[in-house]
């Protein structure tokens, strides 16, 4: 062998291997730095050192005829990986990865979405991918960092730290069942490659890999046994960039098998390396909680400071760890309460920060399958507006649509809907397009959320709804998460609507909600979507709109009254039109409600005006009973304003109805003729709104209606007996008036 | 036997105490028991002589750690909770645990003055004597700084707010001074405050935030799981029942669970499946109102319903325990009956009776 290979087992993510091994290699100063990650992207690696480069950032490799089969291999500032990477660098040393090529990996799980990274195979066994976190939880840690500093490095008995874990690793392992195959393999792989390495340098190698590997990496094995091992594993074409990434998304909770806990603690334990960490910590606390408005003194963190000192002699450990310090914080600066700590740990231990590449890395996967996208649907981007007219009923229209729909959910606005929103119901979509130059630039920023078009449009809508308060908007955002097709956005909306409604209580939200649940009950049925879930929630929030408008619409002033009447229209129609998919009591509770609307006297006047033309409309009030209604509400004793109000409810927007329908005229009429002179001009302008929808001949048809009707009182009248008899001197008598006057 | 209704806990479990203590342990100055039996004493295990120690609370260590770490560095000690959930049960036990004594309390009530809190004077001796120490009246706080143990505070935040802050030169100064005398009383290695306080009840002071500051608090939580929470209310309605000398139907464990369930799905939030989320009202619904329920049900059932408890005589009993905001708590009521109890198996009668009572 020519020369010294020196194995460091470092925990994925730990600042403290990050800090251990960046002094390990100063010591060593070795010739070759290999890390456990795909070999065939090795090329790759030295830009991780790039002054561009802004972590977090992924390594991303994936099939070249499928994006969506790809794999995020993520580095954040305080990953071992990373900060050997940048040491190899800055010293000139080889630079390589090890682990099986991606094109094993991705061969082996064609078909599906695999996030993990160099280590994370073996996600399901918490043992085997953080075995010092799971030394850690069994020695009763919260958190695998605080263990690490306690037990590795404050141990007493100082000996060389990776000696130490790999003796820990060994004796894990002794106990575990032999490794899976594609464990054995990528173990082999590894093996191979680091005897390939150290055949061609001089000088010592440094191997960074995970600490279980460890012990089977200093095993003696033959080349050949290795090598068998290797034989008829998978293969597929691959290709590999990176792509920017998030702290949340390193997060264990966001999905990300071998994510820590809390980013935002590694981060700072990183940082804070040779400094106070707790105090700093406690100081970062004190800083979010003040800006989230809570008051916090100096005094309390000292005290904090003090009680986490003090849990952590009780529970006989070196120094406060994150268990200890959360507990401090929670007793000394959230004046106990939970809820507090809950509101600002996310932004505390997962963090907000985005990566950055630079502009030289390969071709986004983005692009290739918009590229691919636009062959198969034969859509070219132009420079210049053209019109598209979309069947939603043939294939190739539908494929369209869901592409167009999903690059404007991925805020790149290929093509506008021109009809902008009513064709939505049928299989009509007219499409203006036109491709700007920066849509590709907005792509690739996309590639955050996800390898594929599909993909990233689902994770950008997802994170979009996660975000929005409002229940209308966030139903909208489902709808349009629906349109495009994206069932795991879709999902997660309907779940988020779900959470949202029952915890509203405010009126307005909810009957905004309902014409976009109603649209994908419709939509549902035009496209292969699936509307099940909706359909048994759009009730639900059909039940509270009803018991919660009777509180809603009191006390209300104009434009918040105006403002209701829209919604409680367009809530209507939309219960209307899902009227097939819900059950004939919940319409009829909506119903109740209105009629509760209608015979409330602390609801707003305009509303309850509405709500009675609702139930006109559905016919639950007879024309008489409305004529009555009318005619109370109007009576003389009503406050004229109140009058103009429940008037103007009913009838804006309905002049027509007055043409048709005699009964309620005659009500109108009657109220009219009541009104003093004064108090008339004073509901003028309200008269002129209500009137002025009919055009001219409507409003003919209506003076022509009330003529009529004085012609009509005297239709009463019966014809005389012997009529025909006096008849004929009548009409010589006026047949001789008319001569002589057109003499004259 | 003891003649004594009930013992201290110093004197209840005196035996477990004393076996905890042996041994040769770091323990802060003034403290019977060193921090991690203190610990063991609460939470239960074993002596280090092999002696069983009874759990004294039911819930999460990490709290009671938090708690005795906090007794430890010399600061003050406050537990919060609603009621019902062991708050007085944990300060005696702590008490009695550190320094052995559980006995210097003071019950806060509106009534409560500085006199009661600082010192008082016994009049014949100041007017025969002038003023002077002996004529001065100690308190519990001014027995327990002298003596360096723990002084218990029930209820802090019903007495006013002036009152309260009489403690805040105890508390940041470790010294009580009296001004008629130009003296001070100092306080001894070991002294310390626990104060309990309800933190979602209606007719309390708030704490100053210059008082707040002084303390370290925990909250104790409401219990975990249903089951826990059915077994403590049947318990402790069997015990006042009896008492009140009221005959218990033979179906209180059916309808406790029911009660329970509404309670528990009111409080947190959603239903217990998790399926569907819903609003809480103002009210606390603690275990304690649980079991105030359950009672004026039964009570009810026997003077006016020939004994029998039915979802009828709970509803009104439950009514006035859910519904604190007339406006409010009774949409949300509305909400929840019409949304969840409409359909669920098994509580017909209480829809129909919540619904009729609303």
């Amino acid at each position: 062998m020519a020369a010294q290979v020196s194995l460091f087992g470092i925990r994925h993510h730990g600042p403290g291997s990050a800090r251990r091994l960046v002094e390990a290699l100063d010591a060593l100063k070795p010739a070759a730095v290999l890390i456990e990650g795909p070999a065939d992207a090795s090329e790759l690696l030295p830009m991780l050192a790039d002054p561009d480069m802004v972590t977090p950032v992924a390594l991303l490799t994936y099939a070249e005829d499928n994006p969506a089969n790809a794999s995020f291999f993520p580095f954040a500032d305080y990953s071992p990986e990373y900060q050997a990477a940048c040491w190899a660098v800055r010293h000139g040393a080889v630079l390589r990865f090890i682990d099986l090529p991606a094109s094993d990996r991705l061969g082996a799980t064609a078909g599906d979405v695999a996030e993990e990274i160099a280590a994370g195979a073996a996600a399901t066994d918490p043992v085997s991918h953080d075995p010092i976190g799971a030394l850690a939880a069994a020695a009763g840690y919260d958190d695998g960092e605080s263990w690490w500093s306690d037990v590795i490095e404050e141990n007493p008995a100082t000996g060389p730290i990776f000696t130490a874990v790999a003796d820990a690793m060994t004796a894990l392992r002794a106990d575990e069942k032999s490794p899976s195959a594609r464990e054995a393999a990528r173990e082999a792989h590894m093996r191979i490659e680091i005897a390939k390495v150290a055949k061609e340098c001089d000088g010592a190698i440094a191997v960074v890999c995970g600490a279980w590997h460890v012990p089977a990496l200093t095993e003696r094995r033959s080349l050949a046994a290795d090598r068998e091992l290797l034989k008829g594993r998978p293969k597929t074409k691959v290709k590999a960039t990176w792509a920017p990434w998030t702290a949340p998304r390193l997060a264990r909770a966001s999905g990300y098998g071998a994510g820590v806990v809390a980013p935002g603690w590694c981060a700072h334990v990183w940082e804070t390396r040779d400094r106070d960490r707790a105090a700093e910590w406690l100081a970062k606390v004190t800083r979010v909680l003040r800006h989230r408005g809570h008051f916090v003194s100096t005094a309390s963190v000292i005290e904090a400071q003090r009680l986490g000192t003090a849990l952590a002699a009780l529970r006989g450990r070196p120094a406060p760890g994150f268990a200890e310090l959360r507990e401090a914080a929670i007793a000394c600066l959230c004046n106990g309460e939970r809820a507090i700590w809950d509101d600002i740990s996310s932004e505390l231990l997962i963090g907000a920060g985005v990566g950055a590449i630079p502009a030289a890395t390969p071709l986004s996967p983005l692009l290739e399958d918009l590229q691919r996208q636009q062959k198969a649907t034969r859509l070219k981007p132009e420079a210049l507006d053209r019109q598209l007219t979309l069947d939603l009923r043939s294939e190739s229209g539908l494929m369209r649509s869901t592409l167009l729909h999903r690059l404007d959910a991925l805020d790149v606005p290929w093509g506008r809907l021109t009809d902008a929103g009513r064709s939505r119901g049928t299989f009509r979509e007219n499409w203006q397009l036109r491709w700007e130059p920066e849509f590709a630039v907005r792509l690739v920023e996309n590639l955050l959320y996800g390898s594929t078009i599909a993909e990233a449009a689902s994770g950008r809508l997802i994170e979009a709804m996660g975000k929005e308060a409002e229940l209308g908007p966030l139903a909208t955002l489902v709808r349009n998460a629906m349109i495009a097709d994206l069932s795991r956005a879709t999902e997660f909306g309907i779940a988020a609507l779900e959470t949202k409604a029952a915890l509203t209580s405010d009126g307005q939200s909810l009957l905004a909600a309902l014409p976009p649940m109603a649209d994908i009950l419709r939509y549902g049925e035009a496209r292969a979507g699936t509307a099940a879930h909706l359909a048994a929630l759009m009730p639900r929030i059909v039940v509270q709109a009803a018991l919660a408008l009777p509180y809603a619409a009191r006390n209300l002033d104009g434009p918040a009254a105006a403002k209701l009447r829209g919604a409680l229209l367009a809530a209507d129609a939309a219960i209307q039109l899902a009227q097939i998919e819900i059950e004939i009591e919940i319409v009829a509770s909506w119903r109740d409600a209105l009629r509760a609307l209608v015979n409330d006297d602390r609801a707003t006047r305009l509303i309850a005006g509405t709500a009675a033309r609702l139930l006109y409309e559905a016919e639950l009030l007879t024309a008489d009973q409305a004529a009555d209604l009318l005619t109370r509400m109007l009576s003389p004793g009503t406050p004229v304003a109140e009058a103009a109000g429940f008037f103007e409810g009913f009838f804006e927007g309905a002049g027509q109805r007055l043409i048709h329908d005699a009964t309620l005229r005659g009500a109108v009429d009657a109220w009219l003729m009541t009104l003093d002179g004064e108090a008339f001009t004073a509901s003028l302008p309200l008269f002129r709104r209500v009137f002025s929808a009919l055009d001219r001949t409507e409003r003919r048809r209506l003076m022509d209606a009330l003529f009529t009707r004085s012609i009509g009182a005297a239709r009463g009248y019966r014809l005389l007996a012997g009529t025909t008899d006096i008849w004929p001197a009548h009409q010589a008598r006026v047949l001789e008036l008319l001569r002589s006057g057109a003499a004259r | 036997m003891s003649e004594k209704l009930r013992l201290p806990a110093e004197e209840s479990y005196a035996a477990e105490l004393k076996a905890l203590s042996v041994g040769d342990q770091h323990r802060p100055p003034g403290w019977a028991l060193a921090p991690r039996q203190v610990v063991t004493y609460l939470m239960g295990g074993k002596a280090a002589d092999g002696t069983p120690i009874t759990a004294k609370y039911v819930g999460d260590k990490r709290l009671i750690e938090t708690a005795v770490a906090t007794l430890a560095t010399d600061r003050a000690l406050l537990l919060l909770g609603v009621p019902g959930t062991a708050k007085s049960w944990v300060s005696e036990h702590l008490a009695a645990a550190i320094t052995g004594d559980s006995t210097l309390v003071i019950q806060c009530t509106a009534g409560t003055d500085e006199n009661q809190i600082r010192y008082g004077w016994n009049y014949a001796q100041l007017l025969a004597h002038g003023p002077r120490r002996e004529a001065l009246v100690p308190t519990p706080l001014i027995r327990a700084m002298e003596g360096g143990k723990l002084c218990r505070f029930e209820e802090l935040t019903r007495m006013g707010s002036d009152v309260q802050d009489t403690l805040i030169t105890v508390l940041s100064e470790k010294m009580m001074p009296i001004p008629e005398l130009n003296t001070a009383v100092y306080a001894q290695r070991g002294f310390n405050i626990i104060a309990t306080a309800n933190n979602r009840d209606k007719g309390v002071n708030e704490l100053s935030s210059a008082l707040k500051r002084r303390f370290n608090v925990v909250v104790l939580p409401l219990p975990g799981s249903a089951e826990e929470e059915v077994a403590i209310i049947v318990k402790r309605v069997g015990e006042m029942a009896h008492s009140l000398d009221l005959p218990a139907p033979k179906n209180v464990a059916d309808e406790v669970a029911r009660v329970v369930s509404i309670f528990r799905e009111l409080r947190s939030g959603s239903t217990e499946d998790g399926k569907v989320a819903l609003k809480s009202p103002s009210g606390g619904l603690s275990t304690a109102e649980a079991i105030a329920v359950m009672i004026g049900g039964i009570s009810q059932a026997t003077f006016f319903n020939d004994g029998r408890l039915t979802p009828e005589t709970l509803a009104n009993n439950m009514i006035g325990a859910v519904v604190k905001d007339p406006v409010q708590d009774t949409a949300v009521l509305g909400e929840y009956l019409e949304t969840v109890l409409k359909k669920r198996r098994g509580f017909e009668g209480y829809y129909a009776s919540l619904t009729d009572l609303i």
